[in-house]
């Protein structure tokens, strides 16, 4: 029996996983603030507090997410495209495509019956195309993150945002409030506009069912629906979305075998070189 | 005979009135607001006091800008970029193209002898316009007339490496706790949108004289920035928000002028100025 743990530092949240052989024993999140070390630090502690051991218990750390490098205990760094699809596998280990719709950027994968990433696509440069834009007209509508998706359910008549930037969407979204629209039609037509988003994302890599969804965004009840209905399809939402990829880092920390001798090559191993035909 | 252009932006409304002979009676500028009408109201009455003269001695009155629709006492609608080539040109005989940013659009023209000939614009993306360093400088916590003249003093640049308004003005706070200058800082964002706008240019191709006009050519640090970055000399209106107006104006005298010489009857709008009202209600 080996424990294993698993930490993505992402533009939002931190994220830590603990895995008994490949079962999730324990998690943790926390906001990643603008000190990532301290962030990994603190995820560590509170996940050695939670199932009472200590950090020489952990046989391996994989670090991942956008601040990976500030996991200064990890073994290994993997990308986060990777540990996503590890996690969907062990999820969903029927599921071809999986989305995820992270705070600063929503990522199609497409992986093979192993959890081996076979084509993926990401849309980092524009906050229309993420949950950000989510946040900021929830901001803008006051009201909480975690009540988006039930609110903009109730919706009948969603809004069409006629821009395709979030900082345009914003003061559409004002506009709309002075008109006297309801919150719910505005919030709708958020899912909207970044189901659609999500959905030219999916024709890239083209969709192979079945798909799951995965990611804070996969929490909010009518942007999964949305994306279903324009999709036309079902998609699978695991129980804990947003620590899928954690999960993922976890999963590769356990078959990275050779742990110690890793760890004493330092935090992230240097590839064993081959010899160039002309040094020999 | 007394001419009138009313540009309608989404930040600001203009107002240029122009006596027969062109000469400059008086030009306000007011901010948009959700409720275009009223402020065009507004804005109107104040643009006439200051020229000491009545709705009535107005023969023309011509509307651009993004709100032109709304102007109710306007006689006809004219869209900014033939109003914007026209006022340029009224001011720079010799200008071929000009830049205009302002808080919700960008638009590159192409004008020969006041006539506009080709235009590029961006209005899908705030990265693009004077809505990037709107944002920014709220998230700086500094005023945006402060910005320019801040961003000169820079020593370096700070690459800004986000695109999208949204993620820049997380990175520019991450940057400040980082330790970075806030000039370098603001010359780094400067340098993005001036990037983003040459790229604009550039599509259109670039010929001298080239003139920005817009609120943000009012700002230093981006009139440099552009010089930098198209490598060519800008020239800059005294007063770069109110060419899209004037062009109105100067519109609004040749329609007014070109139906008299024909003996054609115009018709016009009613000339009164509206109460000022907030969605139906007055204004408190």
């Amino acid at each position: 029996m080996s424990w294993f743990m698993g930490v993505d530092i992402g533009s939002a949240y931190t994220k830590g996983v603990i895995t008994r052989d490949l079962e999730l024993v324990a998690s943790h999140t926390i906001i990643s603030g603008t000190n990532h070390r301290t962030s990994a630090q603190a995820i560590r502690s509170e996940l050695m507090r939670k199932i009472n051991l200590t950090d020489n218990d952990i046989l391996n750390t994989v670090a991942t997410g956008y601040g990976a490098d500030s996991v200064y205990f990890a073994d290994h760094k993997a990308s986060d495209i990777v540990c996503t699809a590890r996690g969907i596998n062990n999820v969903f280990p029927q599921a071809r495509t999986v989305i995820d719709i992270a705070s600063q950027s929503t990522r199609v994968i497409r992986l093979n019956e192993s959890g081996i990433v076979t084509n993926f696509t990401v849309s980092e440069k524009c906050a229309a195309g993420s949950g950000r834009f989510v946040e900021v007209i929830a901001n803008i509508l006051r009201i909480d993150l975690a009540d988006f998706g039930r609110l903009a359910a109730r919706s009948k008549n969603p809004i069409t945002f006629g821009t395709g930037c979030a900082v345009f969407g914003e003061s559409e979204a004002i506009t709309r409030i002075s008109e006297g629209i309801p919150k719910e039609d505005i919030a709708a037509g958020v899912s909207k506009a970044l189901a659609s988003k999500i959905t030219s994302l999916v024709k890239k890599v083209r969709l192979e069912e079945p798909c799951a969804v995965c990611g804070g965004g996969a929490l909010n009840t009518s942007l999964v629906k949305t994306t279903e209905t324009e999709l036309s399809i079902n998609l699978l939402i695991p129980p804990r979305p947003q620590l899928v990829t954690a999960l993922g880092a976890a999963i590769i920390a356990a078959t990275l075998k050779t742990s110690q001798s890793s760890k004493k090559r330092g935090f992230w191993p240097a590839p064993d070189r081959k010899r160039l035909p002309d040094e020999q | 005979m007394h001419f009138a252009g009313v540009d309608i932006g989404s930040t600001m409304t203009k107002v240029v009135l122009t006596d027969k002979t062109g000469n400059l009676l008086s030009t306000i500028k007011g901010p948009t607001g959700a409720e275009h009408r009223q402020l065009a109201n507004e804005v109107m009455r104040q643009a006439l006091q200051e020229a000491g003269l009545q709705i009535d001695d107005i023969s023309y009155i011509v509307a651009t800008g993004y709100g032109r629709l709304n102007v109710p006492f306007a006689d006809c609608q004219i869209t900014e970029l033939s109003c914007h080539a026209r006022g340029v040109h009224s001011l720079f005989p010799n200008v071929r193209t000009a830049i205009d940013i302002g808080g919700q659009d960008a638009k590159c023209m192409k004008i020969e002898n006041g006539r506009l000939l080709n235009f590029v614009m961006n209005d899908k993306c705030a990265a693009g316009t004077g809505r990037f360093l709107e944002v920014s400088a709220t998230a700086l916590g500094i005023k945006l007339e402060d910005m320019g003249d801040i961003s000169v003093k820079a020593t370096k640049k700070v690459q800004i490496s986000n695109l999208c308004t949204i993620f820049a003005q997380q990175e520019v706070v991450a940057l400040i706790s980082r330790g970075e200058e806030l000039e370098n800082i603001l010359a780094g964002l400067h340098d993005a949108l001036a990037g983003r706008i040459a790229a604009l240019a550039r599509r259109l191709g670039i010929e001298p004289d080239l003139v920005l006009t817009g609120g943000v050519a009012k700002n230093i640090g981006m009139v440099k920035a552009m010089k930098e970055s198209l490598d060519c000399e800008i020239l800059v209106p005294e007063e770069p928000l109110i060419t899209g107006a004037l062009g109105a104006a100067i519109l609004a005298d040749e329609i007014y002028m070109k139906a008299v010489a024909a003996g054609e009857a115009l018709s016009t709008k009613a000339r009164r100025l509206e109460k000022a009202t907030f969605f139906g209600e007055e204004r408190r």
